[in-house]
């Protein structure tokens, strides 16, 4: 098939000719054209299948509102569904395929939906298949599903890659058109930062659609000019393929930039880039769309928007027809006509709905006034029209013309509503915009161009006062107002058959009948039970004859029926844009801590704990699973010493004269007499009296104090300490710093801890337990003079220290440790090891405080000092949680030894069974001991400090367990703590 | 002599890399220590700082420089300070050896190792930056000297302009590799 359809002139290079495939077939285009230029070019005007009932459709638009050409581009994992052939920029090599068929697009078998059109009434699925109930998910959904929708995914990972970015501007303007371009011409002048967006590939908007002429210039050259200049300034930024498709809080935009959409690839570059634009103020000349009349049967391919069919006649140089016939509602087809003719495309008929007009001299083409079309005839492309008195006109391109609906959408996404304007018979922008936005040209209801220039000039000079600069008007160009005059005509009443309004749902004329009929009065109603103006056109087209035929059925007028408003993405936004680089391993950041390529190096498998990437464990050869790796490494540092890297735990530099006090503020217990070189545990309650963070901190000097927080909750405290130091206790003198990453801790853990850290801290420090106990902190040096910190705390129960150097020597210092341990035959363990000796030391985690429990459930009621207030302190007190029978964190060991304690099973009394009313708590955490021999849990049970020796049924529903356990102590291991201060 | 030694890494090996256009280093020898000023104590820590460092104290979000270009002081907020203190590869003894000058008027804590550092300079840096940095880096909304506390993919950065074409970055040492990896991605899709 050639180009059989291209005609002289257009906007495309004709030397740069591109083939391409649709469905397999091979065709030829030119640069500058669409593909759905050059479909038309090659005369395919059957491009898809509709979405209900698969009827035969073709083109309808040249822009982003299109309904009805939706492809598949691409192939292979690659394939992407749902593309507006309006917008796609042809490229050598381009792939498309129609979609939404079963068997050729031509020979669709699902078409068999149309002929039972009779049962798919508007809110067909709500009521036709409600019997029997059972059949809906398994029979009735998948059906539907199988049957209706549009393109098909790849179900390959996608191989594009995708990016992000930040943009700044004094003033972005959204859309190139004559009102954009003289908008950035006159701020740019200005001195302004500007940002000119527009999804097309071609600054100029409808100046390269149109025959207008500017200054004596085409309106697309004139357009060159002012692009021209503006690209030679540095304070103007031009993005073209670039949709703004979100307006945002604070003049923030959201905006797709297609980079490599229009190559064949994409060179390993981002192939789209998801831009966030920071304006200082917007202006939105984003033009206006084109909406048809509903007329039986004027859903065929052939069946254009009129200003679409000049599109493609004056910038892409293709007939849509040999034969074309027109028919509008108002001035605007006459143009539609007149171009046709100039370009010596034979123009069959114009029909114009309106009585008693008279358009220009059309060099003899027929002028039908008062016309209806009231039905259409051709398969599979527009072969003939039917005039209201019966009359048929051969034509194979029917251009029609209902008006234009200024393109309000990012007016809308702050709620702006936009309000009836019955002069234009158009939704206008409404006197609610979004902060900093400004509308002009078309958009703003201004469809004359050279209304549109000064009118868009004279806002972009209030811009400039507003942002405090002094405008420098670019002079306007000479133009003139278009014929614009029009009727409100939205369907043809003489239609006895199927009128469609929104081509892309299927809704038709009498659809929306049907569900004011049926109750649906308000327009959100209509819009959901109809599926009038939803999916990827969202109604660009439809929106405004849906809202007219309600306001009929109902007797209103279109201003009292209101309109539905818009929410971002004015136009579809991919997923894998929104995704950006956030996939796969870069999801998000790791953090590694300082002896991470030591642990690599030896056999660690790795758990994410947040953001940190920790050891879990060290398996060593023979080791045939994982409670192998853990057993040994509990049973080595009990045995002897175990080195574990604890860097994650948050540290915080708490210095000022008013440290202590605030401290004492911050935790339940007494901290304001902590001793210089001691440490404390401390115990953290939200403001209702939950506990919310435990950890130790240690006082370094007299106003100097260092302290840990979990892992988890490291940011979350930092936060919550800045907000208490800055908002609640403004007058106290603290200061805050994080230096968890600064400082690479390990705990060295065991019997031989003090033997192997006396090899490595530097003489004359005295580890001694009488020089050094428990509880003690030191600033110390290691290895002949590296700074250092020393705590003598224990979470695994043992004779334990927690040893900090500078974070750039961790990694030599893990190495170090297990060098000078090897005599003591040291292990490293990781954080499954870790869990395990806490869980038999009875130390809560963050199993514990899981935002449900109090001090009082932990077993830590003694540590909310009396004598002191402390956030939270007051509503702990409430009664609630204080009841006799609150839960308790205990032991459980299980009465059979052989049986296995599951986390998160409930606890019921026996001889009650096993329901909610019965529920006495749960088990929090769990785990093998190998220093018992058995497993053994922690959990919360009422009363529970009352009922040592008591056997509990420990049931687990989820999984069909059920072992019974025994209430024991939750130190299992060493309950007098003689090994923590030995 | 002690029986063993500890040897000190740089958070990413030193790293540097020519792209062309954008030159990315990381600095490896630079100490770092937050001053915080006492309530109530601000102008005679100013005074110390002045006294000690030769340096006035900047205005918040600026920084200013030492003439041997050697020490550098960041103001983050009204009462916390950056000193950044060039060729110093031991952190911790450049920090103590302040502090002590200091003491009794700005309290201080080492830094050295909290950050990972990095230069990137060159015509295309900004262009690469525009895509992981939201502010404003245009030189009318930041000058050389500024100074910013901001977010680059998830993860908490300062920015400091050195020039018109260079600027230094300092991001978490414990995410370094990330932050190195946002850093090259956002070159490579721009070059």
């Amino acid at each position: 098939m050639s180009q059989s359809f291209r005609i002289s002139g257009g906007l495309i290079d004709r030397s740069s000719p591109m083939h391409f495939t649709f469905n397999g077939k091979r065709m030829e285009g030119y640069a500058g054209d669409t593909l759905a230029s050059a479909l038309l070019a090659n005369g395919q005007k059957l491009v898809g299948r509709s979405f209900k009932y698969h009827r035969p459709r073709g083109i309808l638009s040249a822009g982003p509102e299109e309904p009805n050409a939706l492809v598949q581009l691409r192939t292979g994992a690659a394939q992407e569904p749902n593309t507006r052939a309006t917008v796609a920029e042809l490229f050598d090599g381009l792939s498309a395929t129609s979609q939404n068929h079963r068997g050729s697009l031509e020979f669709d078998l699902m078409a068999i939906t149309d002929l039972a059109a009779p049962f798919l009434s508007a809110g067909f699925y709500y009521k036709t298949f409600m019997w029997p109930k059972a059949f809906w998910e398994k029979l009735y959904e998948p059906m539907i599903r199988a049957s209706a929708g549009l393109g098909t995914l790849s179900m390959k990972e996608d191989p594009d890659t995708y990016d992000k970015g930040f943009l700044h501007c004094d003033l972005l303007i959204i859309g190139a058109g004559p009102s954009g371009l003289i908008a950035a011409l006159t701020a740019a002048r200005s001195g302004a930062r500007v940002i000119l967006a527009d999804e097309d590939f071609r600054l100029g908007g409808r100046l390269n659609s149109e025959t207008f002429a500017l200054d004596d210039m085409e309106g697309g050259i004139w357009a060159e000019q002012v692009a021209a200049e503006l690209q030679s300034l540095s304070n103007v930024r031009i993005m073209t393929r670039t949709t703004v498709y979100g307006a945002y809080d604070h003049g923030v935009f959201g905006a797709l930039e297609r980079v490599t959409d229009h190559l064949k690839s994409s060179g390993g570059k981002p192939r789209q880039i998801l831009w966030r634009i920071y304006s200082k103020r917007s202006l939105l000349c984003a033009g206006a769309t084109e909406r048809p009349i509903a007329f039986s049967n004027n859903d065929r391919p052939g069946i254009m928007l009129a200003g679409a069919v000049r599109s493609y006649v004056n910038r892409f140089g293709v007939a849509p027809g040999k034969n074309v016939t027109v028919f509008t509602n108002n001035d605007d087809g006459w143009r539609t006509a007149s171009d046709l003719i100039a370009k010596g495309v034979t123009v069959r008929a114009l029909i114009d709905v309106r009585d008693g007009v008279s358009p220009p001299d059309l060099y003899g083409t027929e002028v039908i006034t008062g016309g209806r079309i009231i039905d259409t005839a051709g398969r599979k492309a527009l072969s003939s029209i039917t005039l209201k008195n019966g009359r048929k006109i051969t034509t194979d391109c029917l251009a029609v013309s209902g008006g234009w609906n200024p393109t309000v959408h990012l007016t809308c996404h702050q709620r702006g509503k936009p309000v009836w304007n019955e002069d234009i018979l158009a939704f206008v922008p409404s006197g609610v915009l979004p902060e900093g936005m400004r509308v002009a040209g078309a958009a703003n209801g201004v469809f004359g161009l050279s209304s549109a220039l000064q009118g868009a000039s004279e806002v972009t000079a209030g811009i400039l006062t507003d942002l405090g600069m002094s405008s420098k008007a670019a002079a306007l160009p000479v133009a003139e107002d278009e014929a614009q005059s029009g009727i409100a005509f939205w369907h043809v009443k003489e239609s006895k058959k199927r009128a469609w309004v929104d081509l892309q749902n299927d809704v038709t004329v009498k659809d929306i009948k049907l569900s004011y009929q049926e109750g649906f009065r308000s327009v959100e109603h209509l819009k959901r039970y109809s599926t009038l103006g939803m999916a990827t056109d969202q109604g660009k087209t439809s929106n405004i004859a849906g809202l007219a035929i309600l306001a009929e059925c109902s007797g209103k007028t279109i201003s009292e029926t209101g309109t539905t408003i818009f929410r971002p993405p004015y136009t579809p936004v991919p997923i894998g844009a929104l995704a950006g680089r956030a996939r796969g391993k870069d999801f998000r950041p790791y953090r590694l801590t300082p002896s991470h390529r030591w642990a690599e190096a030896n056999g660690a498998t790795f758990v994410e704990t947040g953001n940190w990437m920790r050891a879990q464990w060290f398996a060593r050869a023979g080791e045939k699973g994982w409670r192998d790796s853990v057993d040994r490494e509990v049973e080595m540092t009990r045995a002897s010493v175990g080195i574990c890297d604890v860097t994650t735990l948050g540290k915080i530099d708490i210095q000022g004269k008013d440290a202590a006090e605030f401290l004492n503020h911050v935790y339940t217990n007494a901290f304001l007499k902590l001793p210089v070189g001691k440490v404390r545990y401390g115990l953290m309650l939200r403001e209702d009296g939950i506990a919310y963070d435990d950890g130790t901190t240690a006082r370094l000097g007299e106003n100097h104090f260092v302290m840990t927080t979990t892992t988890a909750n490291a940011v979350l405290v930092f936060r919550r300490l800045e907000f208490a130091r800055q908002c609640l206790w403004p007058n106290l003198d603290v200061h805050l710093i994080s230096t968890t990453d600064g400082w690479a801790q390990f705990a060295v853990a065991g019997p031989n801890a003090r033997n192997l850290l006396a090899k490595v801290v530097d003489a004359p420090f005295d580890l001694s337990n009488e020089a050094f106990p428990f509880m003690a902190c030191a600033e110390v040096s290691v290895c002949g003079g590296t700074p250092a910190r020393l705590f003598r705390i224990s979470f695994s129960g043992e004779l334990a220290y927690e040893i900090a150097v500078p974070a750039k020597y961790g990694n030599s210092m893990m190495d170090v440790l297990m060098k000078a341990g090897a005599e003591f035959n040291a292990v490293p363990y990781g954080t499954e090891a870790l869990g395990v000796m806490r869980i038999e030391k009875g130390h809560a985690a963050g199993n514990e405080l899981n935002g449900q429990t109090t001090a009082l459930n932990l077993g830590l009621g003694g540590f909310v000092s009396s004598k002191k207030d402390c956030i939270g302190k007051t509503l702990s007190q409430r009664p609630e949680l204080n009841l006799p029978d609150a839960i308790r964190l205990v032991g459980f060991k299980p009465v059979n030894s052989s049986d296995a304690l599951l986390a998160g099973s409930h606890f019921i009394t026996k001889g009650d069974a096993a329901t909610m009313e019965n529920d006495q708590g749960w088990m929090s955490s769990v785990a093998y001991s190998p220093t018992l021999g058995h497993s053994i849990g922690l959990g919360f049970i009422k009363r529970g400090h009352e009922r040592m020796g008591e056997v509990v049924r420990v049931v687990n529903p989820a999984r069909g367990v059920e072992v019974e356990a025994e209430i024991v102590s939750p130190h299992f291991y060493d309950p007098e703590g003689g090994l923590q201060r030995g | 002599m002690a029986e063993f030694s500890l040897k000190a890494d740089a958070f990413l090996g030193g790293f540097h890399k020519d792209y062309g256009t954008v030159v990315v280093t990381e600095v490896t020898d630079r100490a770092i220590a937050s001053f915080a000023l006492p309530l109530g104590g601000e102008a005679q820590a100013e005074k110390t700082i002045k006294s000690v460092l030769k340096l006035d104290l900047p205005s918040v979000g600026t920084a200013a420089q030492s003439e041997d270009g050697a020490t550098t002081l960041l103001r983050l907020g009204k009462d916390q300070l950056f000193c950044l203190m060039d060729k110093q590869p031991d952190g911790h003894g450049a920090h103590r050896a302040l502090s002590e000058k200091l003491a009794g008027t700005v309290f201080t804590t080492d830094q050295s190792d909290v950050w990972v550092s990095l230069t990137i300079r060159g015509p295309d840096s900004l262009r690469a930056l525009e895509r992981i940095c939201p502010i404003d880096l245009h030189p009318g909304s930041f000058e050389v000297g500024a100074l910013a506390r901001t977010v680059m993919e998830h993860l908490g950065t300062v920015i400091i302009r050195n020039s018109d074409d260079e600027y230094t970055l300092m991001s978490a040492s414990s995410s370094a590799k990330s932050f190195l990896h946002a850093i090259e991605t956002s070159i490579e899709n721009v070059l």
